[in-house]
């Protein structure tokens, strides 16, 4: 008898049930908003492939790109790293927040409304989708089981 | 059915350096094997040495390589604008007319005198490839009857165009390098079964000290390691974010480090390292706690098996068929479907040394076996006689 081609599988450790068994981890932890992370949104734009081939990552990415949305405007403690000048520079640097401030507030409210309007209308999009998926697959099953009931009579 | 005796070896370049394609040198290695194997064989190829330009830089003619011989024939005048045009569009994932494919098609690279050449010799069989050059499919109409493809194929929308397609139905066979390639052949080109092989390249052996590239290099944290041509479409901006994410939660340092050509974005974590010599390379991936693959076209992964050779696992995209094909027959790496799978599968690798070496030792062992050259050479004189 002639030997198979390839080798399926491999002696020792069990790298396919490793994998499975991270994935249903991750799986977990994903339902459970462990990476609900506006860092990973971003860095998933690079892979928007995902959003076409897993229903489940779509719901995480909007999750993901929620928390990234909104730029955030609060103000903030201005320090001064170098000893010598700071109570100087960090004066200066305060006016000079002062001076900004009132534009950068209003640039980014308007894009943080931008953001926020784009992200409800993906979430929009992606509800209104999955409703009427889940209408046709009622309607699907529904259809199936009334041919079957008709070969079965 | 008898071996053939005389090849023709059609390929767009001689892989006769660094700069050519996997493909190239896939297709250059298949003619070596067979030239060894006391065959006669010639490598037909253009005058181009850039495949940006296709600028015939090279004298024609034939010329000695080891047992090959090869030969020149110069590229005919394209309108690369044409050919830009559709190849765009395309890319888009736009629908071309036939007469617009056949326009595509018709200002790729292509070469007459070769297409001559061919029709004036009478070779038992002609292997041509990659798929998607004007080349390949000028010399499969040449003799269809008598050509062997060597595609290299991807899902790509190049690969649905109707000439394309019509390629595979025409030819008298394909050797592919993986299963997933010779299934996508069927689902898109309608290949029968009967009529692929199965035939990949072989990996030379090689031992490497996992060290000497750290060393070298002043690395003193583990790294991931990518190995390759660095862009886009192979997914390595993509690696480098995932990387800098994986850096920034979990608080590990990790190094990326990516041999190759092509631009790398400036990250303080990422080394470029360029093209390496094959030696410094084989070191680097001996000494990464991690081999990662991103790209989801793949029709084999070369540096997927250089790395198991190496005796490092690897972290592939689910996305590619043939990556998560190899890595599954191995027991030598993961598949991440995205960002939170890799961080938890690269997780796991980094603080699992004992798992991290069993698979490394897994994935040597795989290409030993399934990609030595007796093991190809069996497979593709098979082949040959076969089909």
């Amino acid at each position: 008898m002639s030997e198979p081609l390839f080798q399926i599988g491999a002696d020792g450790v069990d790298a396919a049930a490793i994998e499975a068994e991270i994935r249903s981890s991750v799986d977990s932890r994903i339902t459970a908003g462990a990476f609900a992370d506006a860092r990973i949104g971003r860095a998933e734009r690079l892979t928007l492939v995902n959003l076409r081939r897993d229903g489940a990552f779509i719901t995480h990415y909007l999750r993901s790109l929620r928390d990234a949305v909104e730029v955030d405007i609060s103000d903030f403690e201005i320090r001064e790293r170098r000893a010598g000048l700071a109570p100087l520079l960090v004066r200066l640097k305060k006016a000079i927040w002062g001076l900004l401030r009132f534009y950068t507030y209003r640039l980014w409210s308007q894009q943080n409304q931008v953001n926020s309007m784009l992200a409800a209308g993906l979430e929009g999009i992606d509800e209104q989708y999955a409703a009427k998926i889940r209408r046709l697959e009622e309607r699907l099953a529904e259809l199936e089981r009334r041919g079957g009931g008709t070969q079965g009579g | 059915m008898a071996a053939p005796a005389s090849i023709a070896v059609v390929v767009p370049r001689h892989a006769d350096g660094v700069t050519a394609g996997g493909a190239e040198t896939l297709l250059r290695q298949l003619a070596l094997r067979c030239a060894g194997r006391g065959l006669r064989v010639r490598l037909l190829t253009t005058c181009a040495t850039s495949h940006f330009t296709w600028a015939n830089e090279r004298a024609p003619g034939v010329v000695r390589d080891g047992p090959l011989e090869v030969e020149y024939f110069p590229v005919d005048d394209r309108d690369a604008g044409v050919f830009l045009e559709h190849q765009q569009a395309l890319s888009r994932g736009a629908d071309l007319t036939r007469e617009q494919e056949e326009a595509w098609l018709a200002n790729s690279v292509h070469s007459r005198a070769l297409y001559d050449h061919l029709r004036a010799a009478d070779y038992d069989r002609v292997l041509a490839g990659p798929y998607l050059f004007g080349l390949t499919v000028g010399a499969a109409r040449v003799r269809p009857d008598r050509t062997v493809l060597v595609p290299c194929l991807h899902d790509e929308p190049f690969a649905y165009v109707s000439p394309i397609r019509e390629m595979f139905g025409a030819v008298r066979g394909c050797l592919f390098n993986s299963e997933p390639e010779r299934d996508l052949a069927a689902r898109i080109g309608g290949l029968p079964e009967a009529r692929g092989r199965v035939v990949g390249m072989g990996i030379e052996p090689f031992d490497a000290d996992p060290a000497a590239f750290a060393a070298r290099r002043g690395l003193d944290a583990p790294y991931v390691l990518y190995s390759g041509r660095r862009e886009a479409g192979k997914g390595v901006p993509m690696l480098a974010e995932y990387v800098r994410v994986f850096r920034e939660r979990t608080g590990r340092d990790v190094r990326l480090v990516m041999t190759g050509s092509g631009p790398v974005d400036p990250h303080p974590f990422v080394l470029d390292a360029g093209m390496l010599p094959e030696a410094e390379k084989r070191e680097a991936m001996a000494g990464a706690r991690v081999f990662c693959h991103p790209s989801r076209l793949e029709s084999l992964g070369i540096v997927l098996l250089e790395s198991f050779m190496a005796g490092t696992p690897a972290l592939v995209n689910e996305g590619s068929e043939v990556l998560q094909w190899q890595c599954r027959r191995s027991g030598a790496g993961f598949g991440f479907r995205h960002y939170p799978d890799f961080e938890a599968m690269l997780d796991r690798l980094l603080a699992d040394e004992p798992l991290r070496a069993r698979m490394g030792a897994q994935g040597r062992r795989f290409v030993q076996t399934e990609y030595s050259w007796a093991a190809i050479d069996a497979r593709l004189f098979q082949a040959l006689e076969t089909l």
